[in-house]
């Protein structure tokens, strides 16, 4: 006998995170945040354009109860805003802005605030208005490699009063409150910290003598918002300096201003960030255990009374359960797992978690960031191109249902099928190997870069839960595709090694390996090998690691400027930890000129590309990385009998409009199915760049 | 015919035997409690006819071969006793009244074929037994008296026939009055005609006829020594009068949605068990459809004997989802619910023996004020940023929105905001009570708490009289029942001035005032599935419909709709007390929803809305009106 089933739902695990809790007088509805990050998005001067307001939107649209926006808002004109496009408050014309922003969020019910600072010597003089950076003591910061002068009494009173003048705009705009940066080593931490204050007049010195800086831009801001307008303190755990600030050093500080009863809610980040090696830690991306600076903040939630929120490193909502449970912190900020799927919070109130894009923290958002380029998410093509209409959530087609046949199992492959099938269309996807990712599956091999394989695996489960038809170690070639008889058929091939490139590099005659086949396992690493990487990304990388890690002796080179010169300032980092203390050798500027065989060994031939002076390496193994060829026999054996000849409309393709061929009837265009191509079996580009494409060919199918 | 003294001695014998029945029954009945109104008798008589003719004839009109049947054989021998008095026993000479009785008797005569007809092959719902021989008792009747009336009539002349004729017509006649007139009172199928006509009379809820609706239960006197009904006596005595009336016609078991599942709930074996009840004996000469998983012979009860000891089995009464789906189709009106939710009382109240979640849920009501047990101060909690007003501040609104127990779930949730934002839309003036508002205590009184009903429905109402509104919408079902139909009883003045408006209602004026602007819906075919609680309940099965048609939506209407609605499963507490059966309540209505073909079901009630999810994927959409409707408001950009 079957037994009824009970009709009312029992408790959810994740309610705990729905409880709402106040900051000042403002009900925030749940406990996931959005902290502040720097987009890259403001435009005319750093003004809250249409991107910019949009991107916050979906993020309220998709639950978010607060986002705060705007990492290093500048307050002044001598803290430059157009390096990484911040937002800009030190004019009154930003008012408009924000109330476009404000009543874009408040319309979902979300709570939104800024984070304004004085970058002090955090920043580039280079440029802009050519201004003289300042910091307390003129010391120069290592990241940005900025020299500063010693901030004179007027200038500091003269900060003070913009940092009040920026939070009376915030509040004139309609945000909910202002958070005060004290942390990455801006204007305000650079006062308290003695590694760069080293004055002897009243702003430095002794501890109420650092403090006083920050505690004089307190009371101007509050003197100029009142007590209702929400002021937070994003402060550090810990500067992980041996001169700097340590933990304790920082929980006397936030006692201290706690105290004062002024602020609101502290913020709080591990690790400061003005060396290389430090900047990777206050983003941890894949290569860091979960929250791993959590006790630094429930450290300062000790000491203080008000809420405290902490980011770094929580990708899932198990994670901001058990934190929020077990009372660490109040709030949890979720900030590039709100990139990734800005609908996170909905999908944990509709029990869809497993639908939740994860984060899987490679960063591609900060590193854009840090090269002053605007933030985008590697595996979400939508976010932050919400102004342009790409949608997160994927529409079913209006019209018909069309045949939809994908060729190539990778990211770009595989968001094709995924967006195709959200249409409603009939979709198979035809993989070579025997399981699905392409790339990402050779990537996820490398030590640490296991969770890349994170965006193949949330891939895979939608064309599960969408019921795609995958066909794996199947090779496509024409005669199966004509078999199928698509009316749409994408091609996302990939490519191959291009270790052929150089007839002398002996790749003919088997003397040397591609990269790939190490990462994958088809060749064993040599005792004693070179890499030579020319495109110095992750691969090279990711194989000296690999290697290293295996009990190779590793030699590095690179004819570019230093190996993995292309990776990011948050990525980099987490690598050379790696590389240096596996005592990899790293050599730059040489070209590998020749390889030969003597004896049982390798030799490779290395020309200094400056001098023309030569090396010879004898080595075990020659590992080549030198980008890859696209994969385009099957796109040029079916590019005459499609409709389209393989065409894609730049003039659609850029402004998100449908294809041309898509509107028109067959009639008009001719019989044969629809052909595009997308990623690397066009040209060698990124992880982005392909489901780029794949949605925005596929959202109009 | 010969013997012509013997035919009136046995018709006063069977009448006066007739009477001694009757007065023996009436005793019966008496046994049990004063009723709550009392009737004077006249007065009660005189309203029989047009009761008859209109509330219950409207309800066996649905089937209309025995309605049909019904004039006939009824109305057949209701004047044909008349006469059959008038010509044989009183001997009245009258060619008149003679070719009147034979009309009469060929009328009830063919009205017997007709039930002859019937059960050759009749529908598993009704009884057979006792039944079997009724199309022969009528026919008997009819015919004997026929032949016996000829003489009178002037067709055949006086003394034709000899003994034999005599001897046949006697023996049918006998047989005939046995069934008619003794029967009637000494419990042969023909009980149901005097019971019926006196229920008619003396029914418990006055308020139904006359196209009225009685449908909230009457509270229970907590002062009492035993609270609830333990005994057949302990229940009114019209209640016991309706019993008896039952015709054994099983519409109530075919409509039943715990029978269709297998679970041991027969309400016609129940109403049947109750008579063996008050009347005293066994279950062995039932002879319909037993209770799921029970045999029939059992059974057995008395007046004065604990009818959970030995009569029913405390199962039968809990797989009810109380949906009044029996009561509704009952051309006896007898008022099975209100039975089961008595028998439920004393097992509650007096022996603590809810079964399997009842006892924690109904330990959380009484905790917390809710039945999960979630914490009172997290009731809010989902409107954190709707911005709601709350009365504690705002003292008056238009419209006060009773939430209801859906504020905890984060399904019902998605309905709520949803009503939030259409509320907004047409800038209704409304508010909430907050962490103030306590569980309506729907769920407490179908269990049979009716003590923790009481107490929650005093003080919501007691927090409710310090505000000023002029009407309470809600979107739950179950708290419109409540504070419309169950409140009045404890609330004094609140609602003399107070409208309870179902949140259909309340948005389809909404729309006729042109107050919300709506979108075309462009998505597939929609049914709607009427809630228990609002449609039976409350009659309300327009409301949502029209909401529908003004979004350009015409549903694809399911057999079992309106008044005929089959319940999700999710009402008396039926997911809580989990009787097992044989297969899902909600599995089978969804499977009235695949047979129309849609896509989404459209529903009103966030019960309904839970059971019908709960059925596994694939399977239709499952919507809230309030959601359909917010996803086609065209939002005012300023």
């Amino acid at each position: 006998m079957l037994v009824q089933k009970t009709g009312f739902k029992t408790m959810s695990q994740f309610d705990v995170l729905f409880e709402p809790l106040n900051i000042n007088k403002l009900t925030i509805r749940n406990r996931i945040v959005s902290t502040a990050h720097a987009e890259v998005y403001a435009t005319d001067g750093g003004m809250t354009t249409d991107r910019y307001v949009k991107y916050y939107e979906e993020k309220a649209k998709g639950g978010c109860g607060l986002c705060i926006c705007g990492g290093s808002s500048v307050v002044s004109i001598d803290s430059p805003q157009s390096w990484w496009s911040s937002v800009n408050l030190s004019t009154d014309r930003i008012i408009p802005h924000f109330q476009n922003l404000a009543d874009a969020v408040h319309k979902h019910g979300g709570k939104i605030m800024i984070q304004i600072t004085h970058m002090g010597r955090r920043s580039r003089w280079d440029g802009e208005n050519w201004p003289n950076l300042m910091s307390p003591s003129g010391i120069r910061e290592p990241v940005h490699r900025a020299t500063c002068k010693t901030i004179e009494e007027e200038e500091i009173w003269r900060v003070i009063g913009d940092f009040a003048q920026a939070a009376r705009r915030a509040k004139e705009g309609g945000l909910d409150g202002v958070e005060l940066s004290a942390v990455h080593q801006h204007m305000i931490d650079q006062f308290w910290s003695p590694r760069v204050n080293k004055r002897t007049d009243k702003w430095g010195g002794s501890f109420e003598n650092r403090m006083r800086f920050g505690m004089e831009v307190l009371k101007a801001v509050r003197e100029e918002v009142g007590p209702d307008f929400v002021v937070g303190l994003r402060i550090t755990g810990d500067e992980f300096h041996p001169d700097g600030l340590n933990h304790d050093d920082m929980k006397e500080i936030a006692a201290y201003y706690n105290a004062t009863g002024q602020i609101d809610y502290f913020g709080v980040v591990g690790s400061g960030c003005d060396t290389h090696n430090t900047l990777a830690n206050v983003i941890p991306n894949m290569s860091y255990p979960p929250e791993p600076f959590l006790h630094l903040a429930a450290g300062i939630k000790e000491v203080v009374d008000v809420p405290v929120i902490h980011a770094q490193n929580i990708k899932d909502p198990n994670q901001a359960k058990r934190i929020v449970e077990a009372g660490y912190v109040d709030f949890v900020g979720m900030t590039r797992a709100h990139i990734a799927d800005p609908h996170l919070i909905a999908k944990i109130k509709m029990d869809q978690v497993d639908q939740i894009r994860q984060c899987v923290g490679a960063n591609y958002c900060i590193d854009r960031q840090y090269m002053g380029l605007d933030v985008l998410c590697i595996q979400n093509a939508a976010t932050s191109r919400e102004y342009m209409g790409l949608p997160h959530i994927i529409e079913k087609t209006a019209g018909p249902v069309r045949k939809v046949v994908v060729v190539g199992g990778g990211p770009g492959g595989l968001e094709a099928a995924r967006v195709a099938a959200e249409r409603g269309h009939n979709v198979t996807l035809i993989e070579k190997g025997e399981e699905l990712g392409g790339q990402l599956t050779l990537a996820a091999k490398a030590p640490q870069r296991d969770q890349i394989a994170g965006i193949t695996r949330w891939l895979v489960m939608e064309l599960e839960r969408l019921g795609v038809d995958i066909r794996l170690g199947t090779a496509a070639d024409a005669g199966l595709v004509r078999e199928l008889n698509p009316d749409v058929c994408v091609l996302a091939t990939g490519g191959r090694p291009f270790i052929d490139q150089n007839p002398e590099w002996g790749a003919e005659e088997g003397l040397i390996t591609a990269s790939w086949d190490i990462l994958s396992g088809k060749v064993e690493p040599g005792k004693n090998i070179l890499i030579y990487d020319t495109i110095c990304e992750f691969s090279g990388m990711s194989t000296a690691d690999y290697a290293a890690a295996k009990g190779s002796l590793v030699e590095l080179v690179t004819d570019d400027i230093k190996p993995g010169v292309g990776i990011g300032g948050t990525t980099f980092p987490t690598y050379y930890r790696s590389l240096y203390e596996k005592e990899v050798i790293m050599t730059s500027d040489f070209m590998l000129e020749k390889v030969y065989r003597e004896g049982d060994s390798l030799v490779a031939v290395l020309e200094n590309e400056y001098t023309g002076q030569r090396e010879e390496r004898v080595v075990d193994q020659v590992v080549v990385e030198n980008g890859i060829r696209p994969n385009e026999e099957l796109y040029y054996e079916l590019k005459e009998e499609s409709r389209n000849k393989g065409q894609i409309d730049n003039d659609a393709l850029f402004d998100i409009k449908p294809q041309p061929v898509l509107l028109e009837s067959a009639s008009e265009s001719g019989d044969g199915m629809i052909l595009w191509r997308l990623g690397d079996c066009v040209s060698q580009r990124n992880v982005h760049a392909a489901m780029y494409d794949a949605l925005r060919l596929c959202k109009d199918l | 015919m010969i013997f012509e003294w013997l035919h009136p001695l046995l018709i006063a014998a069977a009448l006066a035997l007739a009477v001694i029945g009757a007065v023996r029954r009436i005793s019966l009945w008496r046994a049990g409690q004063p009723a709550e109104q009392s009737i004077s008798l006249i007065a009660g008589l005189l309203t029989i006819p047009k009761r008859y003719f209109h509330d219950l004839h409207d309800i066996v009109e649905r089937d209309k071969y025995m309605a049909k049947t019904h004039v006939a054989a009824g109305g057949g021998f209701v004047l044909s006793a008349v006469l059959i008095i008038v010509v044989h026993l009183f001997g009245i000479e009258s060619k008149i009244l003679a070719w009147g009785l034979l009309a009469a008797l060929a009328l009830m005569f063919v009205g017997g074929l007709m039930v002859a007809k019937r059960r050759q092959n009749p529908p598993s719902r009704i009884s057979k037994g006792p039944w079997m021989r009724l199309p022969k008792s009528l026919l008997s009747f009819a015919g004997a008296f026929f032949v016996l009336t000829l003489p009178a009539a002037g067709v055949l002349p006086e003394g034709t026939g000899g003994w034999i004729l005599t001897i046949v017509l006697t023996a049918l006649i006998i047989w005939g009055m046995g069934e008619m007139f003794f029967g009637m009172t000494w419990g042969g199928p023909m009980k149901h005609a005097f019971a019926g006509a006196l229920h008619l009379a003396f029914h418990r809820r006055q308020e139904r006829f006359g196209g009225g609706r009685s449908t909230g239960l009457k509270p229970v006197d907590l002062g009492q020594d035993i609270l609830g009904v333990s005994k057949p006596t302990d229940f009114k005595w019209n209640q016991l009068l309706g019993f008896d009336a039952c015709v054994q016609c099983g519409r109530c078991e075919a409509m039943c949605p715990a029978f269709a599942a297998g679970q041991p709930l027969n309400p016609k074996k129940l109403i049947q068990d109750m008579v063996v009840g008050l009347a005293g004996g066994t279950d062995a000469n039932y002879a319909g459809s037993p209770y799921p998983g029970k045999d029939v012979g059992s059974a057995k009860g008395g007046p004065t004997q604990i009818i959970t000891e030995g009569l029913v089995d405390p199962e039968t009464l809990w797989s009810c989802t109380t949906c009044r789906a029996c009561v509704e189709e009952c051309p006896m009106m007898i008022e099975h619910v209100d039975a089961i939710v008595d028998m439920r009382r004393f097992l509650t109240m007096e022996k603590g023996n809810t079964p399997n979640k009842g006892a924690e849920v109904l330990d959380n009501i009484i905790a917390t004020d809710n039945p999960n047990g979630y914490a009172p101060a997290s009731r809010t909690n989902w409107a954190a940023d709707q911005n709601l007003a709350v009365m504690k501040d705002v003292k008056e609104a238009d419209v006060l929105f009773w939430v209801s127990d859906g504020a905890f779930d984060m399904r019902s949730q998605r309905i709520l905001r949803s009503f939030v934002k259409l509320l907004k839309a047409a800038n209704v003036d409304f508010a909430v009570l907050g962490d103030e508002e306590l569980d309506s205590g729907d769920v407490a009184r179908r269990l049979g708490d009716d003590a923790a009903f009481q107490s929650l429905a005093k003080r919501n109402i007691e927090i409710m009289s310090q505000y000023k509104f002029k009407r309470i919408v809600t979107t739950d079902p179950h708290a419109y029942h409540c504070l419309r139909n169950e409140y009045a009883d404890f609330g004094g003045d609140l609602f003399k001035n107070v409208e309870v408006l179902h949140h259909t209602t309340f948005l389809n004026e909404l729309v006729q005032q042109g107050k919300l602007k709506l979108d075309t819906f462009s998505g597939g075919t929609v049914t709607y599935h009427d809630p228990c609680y609002l449609g039976r309940y409350n009659g309300e099965y327009e409301a949502p419909r029209e909401l529908l048609r003004s979004l350009g939506i015409e549903v694809a209407e399911m057999e079992r709709s309106g008044f005929r609605s089959r319940c999700c499963g999710g009402g008396g507490g039926a997911p809580i007390t989990d009787i097992p059966g044989e297969r899902r309540i909600a599995d089978m209505r969804m499977e009235d929803v695949n047979t129309t073909g849609a896509e989404l079901v459209a529903v009103g009630c966030q019960q309904c809305t839970a059971m019908l999810e709960g059925v596994v994927e694939p399977r239709p959409e499952v919507k809230d009106i309030a959601e359909i409707l917010a996803d086609q408001l065209i939002e005012e950009v300023h």
